[in-house]
């Protein structure tokens, strides 16, 4: 898998799927799970590992499977992986979600 | 570790076995009085190495074969001492680990071993009724879980395609 | 085709209720993901980039007309409107909601469909010959003792947790469409000096990290033996396969380290103790009962030529040029085997969607007997088609894009899922293959280059079968960038072998540059038209092709 994020990447933002229906979901600052890459909160490296530790306190479970971090730089994530989890598969254009960068 | 409790034969039973370290001498500190009338599980190089002796003992004997990961205990290194153990723990280490189905069958229906056949370790829900079906009767679960869901899971398949270790005969057999 | 009776519906039945309590549970919040993890993954669902996945199974490639329209409901009704037909013969939805799947495989098991045993360290859909029971010279329809296979196989209670997941395959024809020899038991049947039917069997076959060729095992197995010779393959490898890695944990490698000579041993001395007792031999009558399932189809007289056809080929180039590749001589006179290419220029290899699964459907109906195969090349088969049909088969595929005359040629190629679902991918294979398809687009040119098999898998896993394409494509990942490498020169037929790395990965914008080179540099060097990509690669070997590719 492509998605580990390295320890020198200085920006990371985290990510899972929706427990009910699969869908790729991002953690915002007000601490809820949005589809949209763009409302994504964005936080350096250093802070990452609590941001992942504030998202998998309580009853995270209940709502979201398989969360990870992962880079991003200039306001786009850093692998084409994560491209396409936040754009949609690349070889169907009418399932291409509205996808903004945060550097807008 | 979270308690467990011990379902025989498909009831709720009391353990009549102590599992006994490598470490701990039959002639000194474990007399019978520590032992307390409960059977002994040993390992299986113990039991290879020391049977000769514990066959003068009055204690029972049980032995635990463990999965391992690269390679597993081999059922058939038991089978020299099948007569004088009345329990075989087969580990389970975690769900994935799946040799213990073959021994069970290997002891079941190779040697015709007749003795307590007990699945020990981490074994899920959906495991116990395959694991009965391999020739299981003992099983010890997690402490929090009721008979009844034990009950519940041991009949969540209705029949059998094929023959096992159970009594089931698997349909390809029944048909005609 | 067989039909399950009560027993096989109860258990179907019983199975989905079971994973509807699963995941109510997990709703609930009664079961932990870890808990329920396992529990999905043993009924076919994964969870991929963008959604979950459900596996569907059908055993052997064999469809019914309305099979195929359920699948097509439940393309519509549950997914987006496709569903991706697998090297597996399976087909697999990309956009269900887990709350949903308990409900879609109910609608699934009023035909007599699944998930079981779909994902998961089991037994895994027995796959065969899409040509079974239509291609002359087969010694028996594979689909017999695939069905015994499914049955004993199915939720099996020794072999439901082993080392790793386990994929067997059965031709019954001495070409090989089923790749038997990249499977962890590949079974060929045969006769024995008597007349009598019974099986090859091939141990350790795989591909992913470390792929093998499979080693025979035995020469013949009697019928009524051979499922006491699949138990013993199985406990050999249950008790004895490595779980400390898994990438060591599949049969091929317990093979290699072991020595075939040694296995073999080991196999035989575990049938003698199951065949002893004599539990799996398998009673005539039953055999008997399955094989009438497979009866052939009642066919109607007819004349080898068909006028219709003739009348039909001379006004008509496309449709010719369609029969040339995609219909196949039937061994009954007067029909034919029709391929159905799910491979148009540009599309997504195996996708099909809804309104293609309900045209296919139509034609299978009318025309075909009822049936559809699924091909492990990602087609589709309509196995028993009157000659005098064959135009009309055609006239109902081309309005629904179905009818690319491309079978075997280079845009005729596999391709896995890749990163455009899978969570496990390097790279995207789809695309990779569709711009392939694309640059090769002249009918002509294909043709003119002749059989040429890529096959394309987004990383070591293989699913795209890429160590044995005539030229294979994996997907390799720098530091979150897409890369190629490229092998040449494998094969999944009766020669099966595995390809050779060129050298040096490309990116992924000189990757179908560099496809092209490598055919250019066949069609220089080749003595004829019949010397196909794989002859030429045999004959020559790498380094004229190895030249062109890093000429620059
Ligand atoms: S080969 Fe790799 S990328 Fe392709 S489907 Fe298999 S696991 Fe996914």
């Amino acid at each position: 898998m492509a998605q580990h994020a390295s320890k020198h990447a200085a920006f990371q933002a985290l990510t899972a799927n929706r427990l009910l229906d699969g869908e790729v979901v991002y953690f915002t600052e007000s601490g809820t799970w949005v589809e949209d890459f763009a409302a994504a909160l964005v936080v350096e490296s250093a802070k990452a590992q609590d941001l992942l530790t504030r998202a998998t306190s309580g009853d995270y479970e209940a709502h979201i499977i398989e969360p990870y971090l992962f880079e991003v730089a200039d306001g786009v994530p850093v692998s084409v992986r994560e491209i396409i989890r936040a754009k949609g598969p690349t070889i169907h254009s009418h399932f291409t979600k509205p996808f903004s960068d945060k550097s807008v | 570790m979270p308690t467990k409790h011990l379902i025989i034969d498909g009831a709720t039973a009391s353990d009549q076995w102590q599992t006994i370290a490598d470490d701990i001498s039959f002639d000194g500190t474990l007399d019978e009085a520590t032992l307390d009338g409960k059977g002994a599980i040993i390992s299986l190089a113990r039991l290879e190495a020391e049977a000769d002796t514990l066959r003068q003992r009055n204690t029972p004997i049980g032995v635990i074969l463990r999965a391992g990961e690269k390679v597993g205990e081999d059922p058939h290194r038991l089978a020299p001492f099948l007569d004088m153990l009345s329990l075989v723990a087969i580990e389970f280490p975690v769900y994935r680990n799946g040799r213990g189905f073959s021994a069970a069958r290997i002891l079941r229906e190779q040697y015709n071993y007749k003795g307590e056949l007990r699945a020990t370790g981490d074994v899920l829900y959906d495991q116990w009724q395959f694991m009965h079906r391999c020739g299981i009767n003992a099983y010890e679960i997690d402490g929090d879980i009721p008979l009844a869901t034990f009950t519940k899971a041991m009949d969540s398949l209705p029949d059998a395609y094929q023959p096992a270790g159970d009594d089931k005969r698997g349909i390809l057999w029944r048909r005609s | 085709m067989y039909r399950y009776d009560e027993f096989d519906n109860e258990m179907v039945s019983a199975r989905v209720a079971q994973f509807r309590d699963q995941v109510e549970r997990r709703l609930s919040g009664e079961l932990t993901e870890d808990q329920f993890k396992p529990l999905r993954l043993m009924n076919g669902v994964y969870l991929q980039l963008h959604a979950y996945m459900l596996r569907v199974a059908i055993p052997y490639g064999t469809l019914s007309s309305r099979q195929m329209r359920m699948l097509a409901h439940i393309a519509r009704k549950y997914d987006r409107g496709y569903g991706h037909f697998t090297t597996r013969q399976n087909i697999q939805y990309n956009w269900v909601a887990l709350e949903r799947i308990p409900d879609l495989l109910e609608e699934i098991a009023s035909v007599e469909m699944h998930a079981i045993q779909t994902s998961g360290n089991c037994i895994r859909n027995v796959t065969a010959d899409q040509y079974a029971g239509a291609i002359d010279e087969e010694i028996e329809d594979p689909r017999i003792i695939s069905e015994i296979i499914r049955q004993w196989s199915s939720f099996h209670p020794e072999f439901s947790f082993l080392p790793r997941k386990f994929k067997i395959a059965v031709t019954g024809h001495k070409n090989d469409r089923a790749a038997i020899k990249l499977h962890d038991i590949g079974i060929v049947i045969t006769r024995n000096g008597e007349g009598e039917v019974g099986y090859e069997v091939h141990v350790g076959g795989g591909q992913g990290r470390t792929p093998f060729i499979a080693k025979k095992m035995t020469d013949f197995v009697p019928r009524n033996k051979l499922l006491a010779y699949l138990e013993a393959v199985m406990r050999v490898y249950n008790m004895l396969g490595r779980r400390d890695n898994s990438y060591k944990a599949r049969i091929k490698i317990l093979v290699h380290e072991t020595g075939a000579d040694e296995m073999r041993r080991l196999i035989e001395a575990e049938f003698a103790k199951i065949d002893a007792s004599n539990m799996l031999t398998l009673p005539d009558k039953e055999a008997q009962r399955i094989m009438a399932y497979f009866a052939p189809p009642a066919y109607e007289t007819a004349l080898a030529t068909s006028d219709i056809l003739q009348a039909a080929q001379s006004a008509n180039k496309d449709f010719t040029h369609w029969c040339a590749t995609n219909v196949v001589s039937h061994s009954q006179t007067g029909y034919a085997i029709v391929n159905i290419s799910l491979k148009p220029i540009g599309g997504i290899p195996g996708d099909a969607t809804d309104t293609q699964m309900e045209a296919i459907a139509d034609c299978a109906a009318t025309y075909s007997h009822d049936e559809i195969r699924v091909t492990h090349e990602q087609n589709l088969v309509l196995p028993h088609v009157r000659l005098d049909d064959v135009k009309a088969v055609y006239d109902a595929l081309v309005p629904h894009d179905l009818a690319t005359p491309n079978l075997g040629l280079i845009s005729d190629s596999i391709a896995c899922p890749g990163l455009d679902y899978c969570n496990l991918a390097n790279a995207r294979s789809i695309p990779l293959a569709q711009d392939i398809s694309t640059r090769f687009a002249d009918l002509h040119r294909q043709h003119d280059i002749g059989e040429l098999k890529i096959k394309i898998s987004g990383c070591i896993n293989a699913c795209g079968h890429h160590h044995v394409g005539h030229i294979g494509i994996l997907g390799v990942d720098k530091k979150g960038t897409e890369f190629y490498q490229i092998t040449l020169g494998g094969a999944a037929d009766e020669n099966a072998s595995l390809g050779d790395i060129t050298g040096p990965a490309f990116t992924e914008d000189k990757v179908v540059d560099a496809i092209e080179n490598l055919v250019d540099t066949y069609m220089n060097i080749r003595t004829s038209a019949d010397e196909r990509f794989i002859d030429t690669y045999r004959r020559v070997g790498m380094p004229p092709f190895k030249e062109r590719l890093y000429a620059d």
